[in-house]
């Protein structure tokens, strides 16, 4: 009985530094993905000038995945079934800051509402924002995440031997 | 359509307070009572349907332009940069967004329109055989004389060529029609098995191309107006294409006196004038004439 508990808290412990862990390794894809998405809707934008909703639509799936829920809130923003705000699109990115998430509301907001000229040097300014941030994240993902997991593993052998 | 472009307030009055079918226009401008066209008459809108009390009505802010444009524009103006240059949006269904704001000229070409300030929605209405009383005049055989439909703006004209065409279609006529439509908003509703269709393009051109690619026999088009409209008239004529088109014109009379259309009235080139009205609201129909300007059909 013993050796079992000891295990469970040694999962439990690492579990929860590998949650940690994980939120830098989202927040990271979230950047790529988001720099992807802008770099697509500008090069489409400036050649077939397709419409929005098409674009976010054909934009590569698994990547989408790693929107954490922002590209759906807009989609629903352009179907007119609910407005853009922070809190509709955040629903499922609790990983953002509330800057970063100023900075990509903002974003959302200015697409479809200018000329191509002008689109595309308001998307490029974003994505030098975007970039910023994602290279933000790598070092956070370098400093805080591995360390995150390994603390979670010290964490439970520290416990197990006290246990012990 | 207009769910998809209206705030949600406005068309929920629009839909629910009055009759939808009779609007023609809504006017919208920053910071003034919106207006409404309704057979015609214009009205203010308000909370319990129309109004004539500006007091009373519902405004229209520039926020609320932006985005009425933003929507018809699909959520993507830079899609239709080229209409909005020109001053329109014309969404899929037909619906066409007038818009006032301020041009950005660069060297000497318009680039865009910004700070949108006012926009008018033109609705379009298919009113099922209202070229009916006209049709005898205009067939000609199995073919058709060249007309050209005169009447102020709001009269019917777009309507009136739309029904024409679908006329043709359901009387099974083996003539290919071809629909040069520079705002494409003469496509709207048109159901025909015959017809072709260049959008978008200067009338010249889109008279040129087609003719050259689809080799019509009749080209239907909306609105001439300048010099290169009726040169492309005058080409189509040449090439023996029937032309069905239509301007802007108070009267017969009033045509006559442009000089725009000088040499087409001396060279004949239309055999019949068909004179529509708002008399009796937008689309009365007041009279046919033919190359010498004769009555030969009028409407009491």
């Amino acid at each position: 009985m013993k050796y079992v508990l000891i295990v469970v808290v040694f999962c439990i412990c690492t579990y929860v530094g590998y949650l940690f862990s994980v939120k830098y390794t989202k927040r990271k894809k979230f950047f790529s993905a988001l720099i992807s998405f802008a770099d697509k809707l500008s090069l489409e934008i400036n050649f077939s000038r397709e419409r929005l909703k098409v674009l976010v639509e054909n934009f590569d799936e698994k990547q989408r995945k790693d929107l954490l829920g922002v590209d759906v809130a807009f989609l629903d923003f352009l179907e007119k079934k609910s407005e853009l705000s922070s809190e509709v699109m955040f629903k499922k990115a609790e990983v953002l800051k509330t800057d970063e998430k100023d900075a990509i509301l903002l974003f959302f907001k200015t697409l479809g509402r200018s000329d191509v000229e002008n689109q595309t040097k308001e998307i490029n300014t974003f994505v030098s924002k975007f970039s910023q941030m994602k290279a933000t994240c790598e070092e956070e993902q370098k400093k805080y995440g591995s360390l995150s997991l390994k603390l979670g593993v010290v964490a439970g052998l520290f416990c197990a031997v006290i246990m012990f | 359509m207009l769910e998809k472009i209206l705030p949600e307030k406005f068309f929920k009055i629009i839909s629910e307070k009055i009759n939808f079918k009779a609007v023609n226009e809504i006017r919208l401008r920053a910071d003034k009572p919106v207006v409404l066209n309704i057979g015609g008459k214009m009205f203010f809108l308000s909370e319990s349907g129309v109004t004539n009390n500006a007091k009373i009505a519902l405004y229209a802010s520039k926020i609320i332009i932006e985005d009425v444009i933003f929507r018809a524009s699909e959520c993507s103006i830079y899609s239709v940069n080229e209409q909005i240059k020109k001053g329109f949006i014309v969404t899929d269904e037909g619906v066409r967004l007038g818009i006032g704001g301020n041009l950005i000229v660069e060297n000497g070409q318009v680039k865009t329109m910004s700070n949108f300030s006012s926009c008018n929605i033109r609705i379009p209405h298919a009113i099922k055989n209202c070229s009916l009383t006209a049709l005898p005049y205009i067939l000609k055989g199995e073919t058709v004389e060249n007309t050209l439909v005169i009447s102020p703006p709001g009269c019917g004209k777009t309507t009136f060529l739309r029904d024409f065409v679908g006329q043709l279609s359901e009387r099974n006529l083996p003539l290919s029609v071809l629909l040069v439509d520079e705002r494409g908003e003469l496509d709207c509703g048109i159901s025909s098995n015959y017809t072709d269709k260049i959008c978008f393009s200067s009338k010249i051109m889109g008279f040129e191309n087609g003719i050259r690619s689809l080799s019509p026999d009749i080209i239907v088009t909306d609105e001439l107006g300048q010099n290169d409209d009726v040169a492309a008239v005058e080409y189509a004529s040449r090439c023996g294409v029937k032309i069905l088109a239509s301007t802007h014109s108070e009267s017969i009379e009033s045509f006559m006196k442009k000089p725009l259309f000088e040499r087409l009235i001396k060279e004949k080139i239309f055999k019949r004038y068909v004179l529509l009205s708002k008399r009796n609201g937008p689309g009365t129909f007041e009279g046919v004439y033919d190359e010498n300007f004769s009555r030969i059909y009028f409407s009491r």
